[in-house]
C-alpha cells in the first residue's frame, strides 16, 4: 500500500473554536474513505485543510508527500467538490465541463457527456438558476470525469433526489473499478453509502474518534436480545455499546462475539441482532441518531 | 447486502448459494471483482475480499491472466460445510428451545415430520 | 509496507505554467459576460449618442455642427464594467479555482495576465473608434465619444497608451478591493476604501499644509494626459502586488 495522506496532530482554531482538534490519521491509495460525523463537526474544514485552501494552526499534512499549501504539483492531483461550492458569476454548467480538461489532465469527456444526461443537466442554463439537485449534479459529474488521483467530495448530494444518488454510487463504483482512485467522501447518510466504503474515518468535535475499516466495523458488534436475566447473565463483564429494554425484556449492544459465544447464545435462548454502521457509529460516540440518515 | 455483518462475508455466501443452486457450475469462470463490486454496489476492494475468502477455501481458484473459476468438487464441500452450520445455527437452538418448553426429542421430530414443506420456500 | 508517495507526474515549473494559462482561459470561458456583453453595450451606448447628436443636428439645421457638440463622457461605461469585471473574476472565479486544484499563485498570475489583454483589448476597440471617430469629424455630425477633446490631433498609438493604462489601473484596484473582500469580506473592503481615503487625504493634506500645488500644477502641465495617464501604471502596480500579498493567504468562505 502507499501512502497518499499523512496527517500528524494537526489542529485548526478560528479564534477560540478549534474546528479540528490534534487529529492524525493516514489515508491509503486506490480506496474510498468515508469521512463521517454530523454537522459542524469539522469535516470540511479537515477537507479544505487537505486541499491547501485552509491553513493548518499546528501539526503536519503530507499529500503526495508533500505539504499541500500553494503546492501546483500536489494540487493539481485533486479534485474538491463542495456542497456549497461558488461558481463564476453567470456561468452556465457548460463552461464548468469546458473549463474543467484544463485543470484535470485525466477528465474524460465521453463520461461527462454521459452523466450529464444521465442527471439530466442543463448545461445552457445559468448556475444561479438551477435546482438545489441540478447544482450539486454539476459538481458530482466534475468529481467523477475529472478522474483525479485524490478526489474529495463534501457531501455532494445535496438536493439530489434518491434515484440520482444511486446514479451517483453506481458510477462511482463502476469507475473506480475501470480506473482506480483515492476518494474521501463527507456524509451524514451514513447507511445509503456504507456498503462503498472501504475505510471509515468519523470526527466529532473535531477529533477524530473512529478510524477503521469498515469491514472490521461493521462486525465489530452485535445486539443481544432475550429476557433480562439471561441477557444480563450472558453478557457478564463485556463491554456494552448500548444498552435498552421493555418490562423483563432487554436487549444490549455488546463488541464482537466469536462463533462460539454465538452457539452458547443461541442455546441459551437469546435472539442475535445486527448492528448497521450507522448505528454502530451512534453507539460508539455520542452523536444522536437523529444526525444521520435525514436528507437536509 | 444488509449492512449489519461484513459485507465481504455476504458476497462470499451470496458466492456460494450461487454454487450451491447450481447457478455457477464447476470449473465455470465467475464474475470479476469489479462486476461483483458493481452488481452489489460495494466497494471493489470488499468484493475483492470476498472473492479471496473463497479462494482461501479452495472453492475458488485463480487462473491467471483469466479470472476466477469454481474449483471442481466444490459443491460437495459447500454442501457438507452448510449441513454443519445448519446443525449449529438451527438444530441446536430448536433442541435448546423445545428442552426449554417441555417437547421430547420424539415429539419433536414428529412436528417436524407434521410441518408442511413447500418446495419453493427451500434457498 | 506502507511507503511514502512522491510519485507525482508533471514537473512542478510545467505545472504551474499550465495552470496559471487554463486560469486565463478560464477568465475568458464565458466570453459573452466578459467580452460580448461590454461590447453590445458600448455599441448601444454609441448608437445612443449617434442618434441624438443626429437629432440636435437636424433641429439646428446646421447651425451647430462639428466641434460645438463635445465629448460626450459616455465612454466611460466601459471603465466602470471594468471594476466590476475585475471585481467579479476575483471574488467568483478564486473559490472556484481552488476547487479546481489551482494555487493562489497561479490564480493571481493568471488573473492578472488575464485583465492585462482585457485591457490590451478594451483599449484597442477604442483606438480604433477614436481613429474613426476623427477620421469622419465625429461620425459626419461633430460628435464625440472616443476620442476626448483636448486629443483629437495627437498620434493614435498615445491615445491607446492612455485607454491601456487607464483599463490596468481600474482593473487592478478592483482587483486589490476584491482581494481585501475575499480575505477579510465587508470588514475588507471597509479598510479597503479606508486606506484609498487616507492616501487621498495625506497627499492633499501634504500639498496644501506645504504649499506644493504649483508643482502638482507644473507637472500637469509638464506630463500632460499621456503622462498622467502613465502614472496611473504605478498605483495599478501597487494595487496588483498589494492584491497578491492579500490573496496568497485567502480562504475561501461560503
Amino acid at each position: 500500500m502507499t501512502t497518499v495522506v499523512e496527517v500528524n496532530g494537526l489542529t485548526k482554531r478560528f479564534g477560540k473554536f478549534t474546528a479540528v482538534d490534534d487529529v492524525s490519521f493516514r489515508v491509503e491509495e486506490n480506496t474510498i474513505y468515508g469521512l463521517l460525523g454530523r454537522n459542524g463537526a469539522g469535516k470540511t474544514t479537515m477537507m479544505q485543510l487537505l486541499t491547501g485552501q485552509q491553513f493548518a494552526s499546528d501539526g503536519s499534512i503530507r499529500v503526495f508527500g508533500q505539504s499541500p499549501v500553494e503546492n501546483a504539483a500536489v494540487l493539481g492531483n485533486i479534485c474538491f467538490i463542495k456542497e456549497s461550492q461558488a461558481y463564476p458569476d453567470d456561468f452556465k454548467p457548460r463552461h464548468v465541463f469546458e473549463s474543467a480538461p484544463w485543470f484535470f489532465q485525466n477528465w474524460d469527456a465521453e463520461f461527462a457527456n454521459r452523466l450529464i444526461s444521465e442527471f439530466r443537466v442543463p448545461v445552457n442554463r445559468r448556475i444561479k438558476k438551477l435546482s438545489r439537485g441540478q447544482l450539486s449534479a454539476v459538481g458530482v459529474i466534475v468529481g467523477l470525469a475529472s478522474r483525479a488521483p485524490l478526489t474529495f467530495f463534501d457531501e455532494p448530494y445535496l438536493g439530489l433526489d434518491a434515484v440520482a444518488r444511486q446514479i451517483f454510487y453506481d458510477r462511482l463504483l463502476e469507475d473506480f473499478g475501470e480506473h482506480p482512485r483515492t476518494v474521501i467522501l463527507s456524509t451524514h447518510l451514513i447507511d445509503e453509502v456504507s456498503a462503498l466504503l472501504e475505510h471509515v474515518l468519523v470526527i466529532d468535535d473535531g477529533k477524530l474518534i473512529i478510524d477503521e475499516n469498515a469491514d472490521t466495523l461493521r462486525g465489530s458488534a452485535t445486539t443481544i436480545s432475550g429476557t433480562k436475566s439471561t441477557v444480563e447473565a450472558f453478557v457478564g463483564k463485556r463491554t456494552v455499546l448500548h444498552r435498552e429494554g421493555i418490562g423483563g425484556l432487554s436487549s444490549i449492544t455488546v463488541e464482537k462475539l466469536d462463533s462460539a459465544d454465538r452457539t452458547a447464545a443461541a442455546s441459551a435462548g437469546l435472539e442475535l441482532g445486527p448492528v448497521s454502521l450507522q448505528q454502530l457509529i451512534v453507539r460508539k460516540t455520542s452523536i444522536p441518531e437523529a444526525e444521520f440518515g435525514a436528507q437536509s | 447486502m444488509d449492512d449489519s455483518r461484513p459485507i465481504f462475508l455476504q458476497i462470499a455466501e451470496a458466492i456460494e448459494n450461487d454454487i450451491l443452486a447450481g447457478n455457477l457450475h464447476e470449473e465455470t469462470q465467475v464474475p470479476s471483482t469489479n462486476e461483483f463490486a458493481a452488481f452489489y454496489r460495494i466497494n471493489p476492494a470488499t468484493a475483492g475480499k470476498g472473492v479471496n475468502l473463497l479462494v482461501d477455501d479452495g472453492i475458488l481458484y485463480k487462473k491467471r491472466g483469466i479470472g476466477m473459476f469454481v474449483a471442481t468438487g466444490s459443491q460437495a464441500r459447500l454442501v457438507k460445510k452448510r449441513r454443519e452450520q445448519f446443525e449449529a445455527e438451527f438444530v441446536r437452538p430448536l433442541i435448546a428451545e423445545a428442552t426449554k418448553i417441555g417437547l421430547s426429542q420424539a415429539q419433536l421430530v414428529s412436528m417436524i415430520q407434521a410441518a408442511p414443506i413447500h418446495e419453493g420456500d427451500t434457498v | 509496507m506502507t511507503a511514502l508517495a512522491p510519485a507525482l507526474p508533471a514537473s512542478r515549473s510545467n505545472e504551474s505554467a499550465r495552470r496559471v494559462f487554463a486560469v486565463i482561459k478560464l477568465h475568458f470561458v464565458n466570453r459573452f459576460q466578459i467580452l460580448y456583453m461590454p461590447l453590445i453595450v458600448l455599441g448601444a451606448i454609441f448608437l445612443l449618442n449617434l442618434a441624438i447628436w443626429w437629432i440636435i443636428v437636424a433641429a439646428s439645421n446646421g447651425a451647430v455642427s462639428g466641434i460645438h457638440l463635445g465629448y460626450s463622457g459616455a465612454v466611460s461605461y466601459i471603465y466602470v464594467y471594468g471594476i466590476v469585471i475585475a471585481v467579479q473574476a476575483i471574488s467568483r472565479t478564486f473559490p472556484f479555482s481552488l476547487g479546481f486544484g489551482v494555487t493562489r499563485r497561479d490564480f493571481y498570475l493568471g488573473s492578472t495576465l488575464a485583465f492585462v489583454a482585457l485591457s490590451f483589448g478594451f483599449a484597442v476597440v477604442l483606438t480604433i473608434m477614436s481613429v474613426i471617430e476623427i477620421a469622419t469629424n465625429g461620425w459626419g455630425v461633430g460628435g464625440r465619444m472616443f476620442a476626448p477633446l483636448w486629443f483629437t490631433n495627437s498620434f493614435w498609438l498615445l491615445r491607446f497608451v492612455m485607454y491601456f493604462c487607464a483599463f490596468l489601473f481600474l482593473l487592478f484596484i478592483g482587483t486589490a478591493g476584491a482581494a481585501f473582500y475575499v480575505r477579510w469580506r465587508a470588514t475588507g473592503l471597509t479598510a479597503f476604501f479606508a486606506i484609498i481615503a487616507v492616501i487621498i487625504l495625506a497627499s492633499v493634506a501634504y500639498f496644501t499644509l506645504g504649499h506644493h500645488w504649483d508643482v502638482v500644477g507644473r507637472w500637469i502641465d509638464q506630463s500632460g494626459p499621456v503622462g498622467i495617464t502613465v502614472w496611473l501604471l504605478l498605483p495599478a502596480a501597487i494595487s496588483a502586488i498589494a492584491g497578491f500579498f492579500v490573496l496568497r493567504r485567502a480562504t475561501p468562505k461560503n
